[in-house]
């Protein structure tokens, strides 16, 4: 059985081919003005990984915030599902799973099976994503795969405030004024966003295992600050930011399976 | 009515052309919104009432400020309210008319903002903009307006009002249960008495409040039978249900008990022939927080009744529904002092509203919150809160806590008076029905 995952994302589309259940191959295209497009050349990337055509499938799901969207789509599942599907795939003791996208960060609850049992999104405001990173990467003039290394060098932690990415980056500013080293700024960056983040989890309530999945469990910056705050262990999967179209393909075969009973 | 040229506390100066211009296009879109709201209310529910055409034609504001114009010719008063606290069998055995006045525009909330920023909660800066261009029928039409001092936007709301209307504040205590909290009510009601006797020149005999009170009971019979119903399998959608429910804000009282047993009639006859609103095993939903407020705020109802996979929302413990008339004033001996110490009881005692607090903190919430999940059988519960609307979003805490307790899931959405994020509440819910679906099937 060939199973296809989707992932519409704000920033990128992902997918990711599972075959009998096992991954295959991963695609991934920039969303830009055309996410319907951008999700096509995905999929057609890992189709051609795996030496397949879009006729091999037997089950599409998408998932993420333009799933509406998506070509070849069988069925839909909610990100937060799709987290929770592919945490414990993934890990099978997972119970938490967090996802720090580009625009969102959120938490989902669930059982030993990956059914979700609670989720919680940030508040309507970017600074607890990716987007945050990006905009203080741009006031400090440092490449944002730059961000996360540097931040580690930081000797100590000064705080900023990051309700907002405007605000945030307003206070970004007073400290170059202040004439703060570039390591410590990007260390207050990812200890802000690791501040939001982990008091969104706390108040889902925390139950370990706890998985970090989303493009921005790539940034060794942020994964050390959440660690620091949150004060447990932390497990990543080799390709974080495809947990979502992962969590969708395995959703694929689960319906497969429902309509072959 | 104030005079126009005393100098304003809070209002600024618009010219008449901009009030025009505004008053105008909001209008427009207001209409629109009923319009489209109605008919996507009809496209959800199958077998939709054929009662809820009266209430569709009463949600929108034209036919009823035909009549009450009417009545004020004949020298009838109105006298609006904002929080439920006001007692309205007083103004009824005034013969006035009673209408609350709380806004649920979004677009005039943006207009608010010119006088409070935009941390004030929406429903407080939507009533404003509203007062602004005089754009609710209800409000303009007012004599007077009873404020009474609930959580800090509605405190000031009355003050800012007070700019075009006399405001009779009436101070609530915020810690319930207690004999001097009652005794205090008890006078701050008999005051307001006497302002509606002046301001009508109708004294409230006896005999009038006591056929006042009795008709309120009638209406609150029908009200309870209408959530009665409910706690069955789905007979009617829960927008429909919203709108009987929020349609007694300002419709005539006898009229609205008329048609909402008919339509219970109706609903009952289908019970029992198992015509459904929607499959019976859809999630049934709760919603609990800020009042949700026709026309423009029909937005988490709506996505709730047509998402994928869809809910069906079964009860709400919401002051702008059915918080609003399902405790009757209970009257042992129909003398005026019992009356109006029973009025008093009914709106301080009976009151689930987040404002208060005791020993207990706001007990009475809670348990009726657990007692509606049980008794209405509800799958999951939506905390809906508006940015700025601080006693519900503190609340939360404790409510999440006792419905883990009972294995019930909750989600907090907060949200604001704007359609723009419609986007992202659609992507919660749909998770959130998501997550119920699949807890039913286990």
């Amino acid at each position: 059985m060939i199973t296809a995952g989707i992932d519409l994302g704000t920033q990128s589309v992902k997918a990711v081919i599972l075959k009998d259940g096992s991954v295959v191959s991963h695609g991934q295209a920039f969303s830009g003005f055309d996410p319907a497009k951008a999700a096509e050349q995905a999929v057609g990337e890992a189709l051609q990984k795996a030496k397949l055509s879009i006729n091999n499938v037997d089950h599409v799901t998408a998932t993420g915030s333009g799933m509406d969207m998506a070509p070849y789509s069988n069925s839909t599942i909610s990100m937060m599902g799709a987290d929770a599907k592919a945490g414990v795939y993934l890990f099978p003791k997972a119970r938490t799973i967090i996802d720090v996208g580009a625009e969102e960060a959120r938490a989902v609850k669930c059982d030993d099976k990956g059914i979700m049992v609670d989720f919680i999104v940030n508040e309507r405001c970017a600074a607890g994503a990716g987007a945050f990173i990006e905009a203080m990467a741009r006031a400090l003039e440092v490449k944002l795969e730059d961000m996360g290394p540097l931040s580690l060098k930081a000797e100590r932690a000064s705080p900023i405030n990051a309700t907002c990415v405007i605000f945030g980056e307003s206070d970004v500013v007073t400290l170059i004024h202040r004439q703060e080293s570039k390591p410590e700024i990007a260390r207050a960056v990812f200890d802000a966003m690791a501040d939001r983040v982990s008091s969104m989890v706390h108040r889902l309530g925390i139950k370990p295992d706890v998985v970090l999945v989303g493009g921005v469990a790539k940034d060794v910056g942020f994964v050390a600050s959440l660690k620091r705050k949150l004060g447990i262990d932390v497990l990543i999967p080799e390709h974080p930011e495809f947990a979502g179209a992962l969590g969708a393909a395995l959703i694929a075969v689960s319906r497969v399976k429902e309509t072959q009973k | 009515m104030k005079s126009q040229n005393e100098e304003k506390k809070y209002m600024p100066e618009i010219s008449q052309k901009e009030i025009n211009e505004l008053r105008n296009s909001v209008k427009a879109t207001s209409q629109r919104v009923i319009a489209e709201n109605i008919e996507r209310m009809k496209k959800t529910a199958t077998n939709r009432p054929e009662e809820m055409q009266y209430f569709d034609e009463i949600a929108n504001f034209v036919k009823r400020e035909k009549e009450i114009r009417a009545a004020k010719e004949n020298g009838k008063k109105v006298i609006g309210y904002m929080c439920l606290f006001a007692p309205t069998e007083l103004i009824l055995a005034a013969d006035a008319i009673p209408v609350r006045v709380n806004s649920g525009w979004y677009d005039t909330s943006k207009l608010g903002d010119r006088i409070v920023p935009v941390e004030v909660c929406p429903v407080v800066r939507s009533t404003i903009g509203a007062k602004m261009i005089g754009l609710s029928p209800y409000l303009e039409l007012s004599d007077a307006l009873i404020s009474v001092l609930t959580c800090d936007g509605m405190t000031k709301l009355g003050e800012i009002l007070s700019d075009y209307k006399p405001v009779w504040s009436m101070s609530l205590p915020r810690v319930k249960d207690s004999d001097q909290s009652l005794r205090f009510w008890s006078e701050e009601i008999k005051a307001v008495k006497g302002q509606i006797e002046a301001l009508t020149g109708n004294k409230i005999t006896r005999k009038k409040l006591k056929s006042a009170i009795e008709l309120t009971q009638k209406a609150t019979k029908a009200f309870r039978r209408l959530q009665e119903i409910r706690k069955g399998s789905p007979v009617i959608m829960g927008r429909d249900a919203m709108l009987v429910n929020q349609t007694y804000m300002w419709d005539d009282i006898e009229r609205w008990t008329e048609k909402t047993e008919a339509l219970c009639d109706e609903l009952e006859k289908r019970a029992r022939q198992k015509i459904w609103a929607c499959p019976p095993d859809t999630p049934r939903v709760m919603v609990t927080g800020t009042p949700m407020i026709w026309p423009d705020n029909w937005k988490l109802p709506t996505l709730i009744e047509e998402a994928t996979p869809q809910g069906v929302l079964i009860a709400d413990e919401l002051c702008s529904s059915e918080r609003i008339l399902y405790d009757p004033v209970g009257v042992d001996e129909w003398s005026m002092d019992d009356m109006l110490n029973a009025i008093g009881e009914r709106y301080l005692m009976a009151s689930t509203c987040p404002c208060f607090t005791s020993e207990d903190g706001n007990e009475d919430r809670i348990n009726w919150l657990l007692n509606k999940v049980k008794e209405w059988k509800i799958n999951g519960v939506i905390y809906y809160v508006v940015r700025g609307c601080m006693l519900y979003a503190m609340e939360y805490t404790r409510v999440k806590k006792v419905l883990d307790r009972i294995n019930v899931p909750v989600y907090y959405l907060d949200t604001e008076y704007t359609r723009e994020d419609v986007g992202q509440m659609k992507t919660r819910v749909e998770a959130f029905l998501e997550m119920l679906t699949a807890r039913i099937d286990i």
